[in-house]
């Protein structure tokens, strides 16, 4: 269930630092030349994900993915991680954001009473930096795990420390996590967490995602329902080059749960999250992030590792 | 099982009514027994939902930054004794 909590994070401190150095000294165009090295050395040394990402994109596309489907799949991944550099420091010229959806977040937000975005390891996240630009009195507070993601941290802290402050550390015991989500939705903040990974004991619903069961964590309806807050989907899916689609949509506006119903109503609503996220993904299926053994399918390696990669010995990438 | 002040049997019922815990009676909780995991077998989302309760009976926060926190949701008795403590302040 949290195997992912036992693969390095996706670019570690080396790979950011070095994103970050060229970045911001040699400008966004450059350093993405640099991406193609570094998505080849990915894919063909990276076995765990390469399998992981193998596995979902023979679901999505209904067939084995080419090797050079697998390197646009990485390459995605470190495209949008090298874009948070920009994002998260505000550079948003860069970018061709396209919203959708944001009247229905503004009229949550309108509400004052606080707001659950629920964001999922599609895309980038942090295209939700072009909030700040349309609707710069909104205060986002990000659930984020230090100790499990020490390098997003880090260069979060470098970036733009104002939102580093705000960051609701989901380490600490659950219950002062949950107990600094209510506060900061009393004070009317927009609170960001993610709702496709769990951690342990986390309570899951195994539901139906591109044709096989998968766990989702059901805390963020259980969060909702409690303090009565909406819960809005919030997905920046990258479309390659420099154009990403930020999309909100309220999945729930108020939501109830009864202790009786409790499982057969959390049931569905992580049926309608899985739903909800084939949809976008068959917008752009390469923005799949989760790069392990999503379904729990145990994907073993197999003997060679030519085989694996898809490569005929002698073929070139 | 030690017996429950009158302060924390008002809490008990607090507890059971906002909770929806149909199969426990409020004067059946051990004041001295955990709340969380083993005994009542709460979880840190009853933490939530407990809290905004007591927040609109007692007017007392129960705050995300107290250090003190594990050791005030530890079991009735000494969540009650912080709250009459925080009522008194």
């Amino acid at each position: 269930m949290s195997q992912w909590r036992g693969r390095p994070e996706g670019g570690g401190h080396f790979a950011l630092w070095l994103i970050r150095s060229i970045s911001l000294h040699a400008g966004r165009r450059v350093a993405r030349l640099i991406l193609f090295p570094i998505t080849l050395y990915f894919v063909l040394r990276r076995g765990p994900e390469r399998r992981a990402s193998r596995a979902y994109l023979t679901r999505v596309f209904g067939r084995r993915p080419s090797f050079w489907q697998l390197l646009v799949h990485v390459h995605y991944f470190a495209s949008t991680i090298l874009d948070r550099v920009y994002l998260l420091s505000g550079q948003l010229q860069h970018f061709d954001l396209r919203v959708h959806g944001l009247e229905q977040l503004d009229a949550q937000v309108d509400r004052g009473c606080g707001v659950l975005l629920l964001g999922v390891h599609i895309g980038s996240f942090e295209a939700l930096r072009v909030l700040s630009q349309q609707r710069p009195e909104i205060r986002l507070r990000v659930l984020l795990d230090k100790q499990q993601t020490p390098a997003m941290t880090e260069l979060l802290h470098a970036l733009n420390p104002e939102m580093a402050a705000s960051v609701i550390h989901a380490g600490q015991d659950s219950t002062a996590v949950v107990l600094a989500m209510r506060e900061a939705a009393e004070q009317g903040a927009l609170v960001g967490i993610l709702g496709d990974r769990a951690r342990e004991p986390e309570a899951t619903q195994r539901v139906n995602l591109f044709g096989g069961d998968a766990e989702f964590p059901v805390a963020p309806y259980q969060i909702a329902a409690v303090l009565k807050l909406p819960l809005v989907l919030a997905i920046g899916l990258y479309r390659g080059g420099n154009r990403y689609d930020l999309h909100f949509e309220v999945l729930h506006e108020s939501l109830r749960i009864e202790r009786r119903q409790r499982d057969v109503q959390l049931q569905a609503c992580a049926a309608q999250f899985a739903a909800r996220l084939e949809h976008y993904l068959r917008i752009d299926p390469y923005n799949w992030f989760n790069f392990y053994d999503f379904w729990n399918e145990k994907l073993e390696a197999p003997a060679s590792d030519a085989a694996d990669t898809g490569m005929q010995p002698g073929e070139r990438a | 099982m030690p017996l429950q002040t009158p302060a924390e049997h008002e809490l008990a019922e607090l507890l059971v009514t906002s909770l929806n815990l149909d199969e426990v009676k409020a004067a059946d909780i051990d004041p001295d027994a955990a709340l969380f995991g083993a005994d009542l077998g709460l979880d840190s989302i009853d933490a939530l939902e407990l809290s905004l309760a007591v927040s609109q009976r007692y007017g007392v926060q129960l705050r995300s930054d107290n250090s003190d926190n594990k050791k005030i949701f530890s079991s009735l008795r000494a969540l009650s004794a912080h709250i009459q403590q925080q009522r008194a302040a």
